[in-house]
């Protein structure tokens, strides 16, 4: 089911907050009744100041299986990660809201697009590949809100996977 | 429609763009991870690697079923794989290789210890969905590996003399396959480390020089006796630059006079390296790389081993083969010997076999020692004319009581003689048999 859950401010560094808010690579999953998993990358992201709350945009024609089960369970997972540097983060939510995007969420999923082309220069990778990576039409787009209710470094190595208590420090 | 199978989207798992993998834990909570490679290990199944005990890792231990995105590198069209986790290897040609591939990623990181593999998660492929959306044209496929390396298998057996085999399987290399950087190395094996015995496309050749078994990815493919294959890498740390500090570091008593510089490029961006195998036995390797990211594919890397399995099997047989003696054919006709009567001092070190020609080093080991004794019976009886055989049964050349590539050590001696221009060569005259070429007067020096 969707929803909104109990806010957790302070969850996400200011560090956190801002790597997400600067339009880093996006990977959603989420799972079925039956626990197998689905994922996609979302075509777009945002982040209140706060840290509060979360919007991921996702391609309903790619992105399906995992928009039915988001609507479906509400689970949901979310990495970021700057491809130059790596680092990344984890966020989790067992409750979200989809609606569809609309005028509004335009200029966000432009801004976004601007800042992965500048994110995927860095490694290499021209601007055709990134447009057809994030490809879309406005109106196939779902935005998916949410609020942190977890959150996990993941920048590679071993300390991948270590748990942020509230401020973004290490558990 | 036919559906998509691994093969079709091998490029997929080049390791160019991380794959994604999403899996779920028994409350319900999906988790989403990088992955560095995803590894193809046959038309049905992938591998991962096991480094850490990451919530990945946690999840498919009880819950087998996991969701792979991946991103052709070309096209950059999506495919979500439903795929199963079977269990861990923790040995075996799959996780060897996988092993060799992450040492050797570390050590252009200076991270070897940090990307230790503990084990090799096998998964099958149950489906292979290509995700609808836009993307790029496919590049044309490559047509004729397969007619190039069938060229290279005729060649390899007709041809009957080492230094033949090296030259088909380079001028495949360079050629038919145009990679422009290659090196072949063989196995010293009382020494345990690998000399170059051939090379193309580099400023020095780098004949002679040596690379010690597991150092860097020509030595660690060497050591795992895998193949090794990095297509990109980033500048940080480059691995002629380790391997150049890691020889002076590992060998303080190495002198600088005898290292032949190792020739590689000063900043690839990507390299593969294969070694030469036969019935189990590791005799050498075989090593390419590029200034450009991306240009050694699964296709190359399919070429190349069965080339080295090809050159292998040639060397071994040339090997038990090279005592045999056949005069050169009619058509060969051999040039003179130039003559003149400069002066070549000609100093040999015996705690090392190094020889020094006008104080210049030539060559060192078993092929200084060789040298040295063709000199002296040049000098002391004017002798020209050799063969193979005699020089393995001569016990003061002192080979190795293991078995040693004796015709290896005499083309290392002739190139290097060839390369430093100096007026001492060594000519082929026939099958197993050579002739020593003098155009100075020698004055032959021993010490310590």
């Amino acid at each position: 089911m969707t929803g909104t859950a109990a806010g957790r401010p302070g969850l996400l560094s200011a560090e956190h907050v801002a790597l997400i808010a600067s339009g880093v690579s996006t990977i959603v999953a989420s799972r079925n009744a039956q626990h197998q998993p689905s994922l996609m990358r979302a075509v777009g992201a945002s982040i209140t100041p706060q840290g509060d709350q979360i919007t991921v945009y996702l391609n309903r024609v790619s992105a399906s299986q995992v928009l039915d089960d988001l609507h479906d369970t509400g689970h949901i997972a979310v990495v970021f990660s700057e491809p130059y540097s790596h680092r990344t983060v984890q966020v989790k939510a067992g409750r979200v809201q989809l609606r569809d995007a609309g005028p509004d969420d335009a200029a966000l999923l432009q801004r976004y697009l601007a800042a992965m082309e500048v994110q995927l220069q860095r490694i290499g990778f021209g601007a055709s590949c990134t447009r057809t990576m994030l490809a879309h039409r406005l109106e196939d787009v779902v935005a998916v809100t949410f609020t942190p209710e977890q959150a996990y470094d993941q920048t590679p190595g071993p300390q991948a996977g270590a748990r942020l208590a509230d401020g973004g420090g290490k558990v | 429609m036919n559906a998509v199978t691994l093969d079709d989207i091998r490029p997929c798992l080049e390791g160019i763009i991380p794959a994604m993998i999403a899996t779920c834990a028994p409350d319900g909570t999906p988790n989403v991870a990088y992955l560095s490679q995803v590894y193809y290990a046959d038309s049905r199944h992938v591998a991962l690697s096991f480094q850490f005990f990451n919530k990945t890792r946690q999840n498919i231990l009880v819950n087998p079923h996991a969701t792979l995105l991946l991103l052709h590198p070309q096209t950059f069209a999506f495919y979500r794989l439903r795929i199963r986790y079977l269990h861990t290897q923790t040995d075996g040609p799959l996780f060897e290789g996988m092993r060799a591939q992450l040492a050797g990623i570390a050590s252009h990181s200076g991270m070897a210890g940090v990307f230790e593999l503990k084990g090799a998660d096998l998964y099958e492929v149950e489906d292979i969905e290509p995700v609808p959306g836009d993307c790029l044209d496919a590049p044309p496929p490559r047509s004729g590996l397969l007619g190039s390396v069938r060229r290279c298998s005729e060649r390899l057996a007709r041809c009957s003399a080492l230094d033949e085999a090296l030259d088909i399987v380079m001028t495949t290399l360079t050629q038919e396959l145009q990679i422009r950087h290659a090196l072949i190395l063989l196995l010293d094996p009382a020494l345990q480390r690998l000399y170059t015995v051939a090379s193309h496309g580099y400023t020095a050749s780098g004949v002679g020089s040596e690379i010690e078994l597991g150092q860097g990815v020509i030595g660690m493919a060497a050591q795992a006796r895998t193949p090794i294959r990095i297509t990109h890498m980033t500048g940080a740390s480059l691995y002629s630059h380790a391997v150049r500090r890691t020889l002076t570091d590992s060998q303080p008593g190495l002198t600088l006079e005898t290292d032949i510089p190792y020739p590689g490029l000063a900043q690839p961006q990507s390299q593969m390296a294969v070694p030469l195998l036969c019935a189990g036995k590791l005799l050498g390797v075989v090593f390419v790389e590029s200034t450009e990211a991306l240009s050694l594919s699964c296709e190359d890397e399919d070429v190349l081993v069965t080339l080295a399995g090809h050159l292998g099997a040639a060397i071994e047989l040339l090997r038990l083969d090279g005592d045999e003696v056949a005069p050169a054919g009619a058509g060969d006709t051999l040039l003179p010997c130039a003559t003149d009567s400069r002066l070549l001092q000609v100093r040999r070190y015996r705690s090392n076999n190094s020889v020094f020609l006008n104080d210049s080093y030539l060559i060192k080991g078993v092929a200084g020692a060789i040298f040295w004794k063709l000199l002296n019976d040049y000098q002391q009886r004017g002798r020209t004319e050799f063969s193979n055989r005699e020089l393995r049964l001569d016990a003061s050349i002192g080979l190795p009581e293991v078995v040693d590539n004796l015709e290896a050590r005499l083309i290392l001696l002739e190139r290097r003689l060839v390369e430093q221009a100096q007026p001492v060569r060594i000519e082929k005259t026939g099958r197993g048999q050579f002739k020593l070429c003098i155009g100075a007067r020698l004055e032959l020096i021993e010490a310590d």
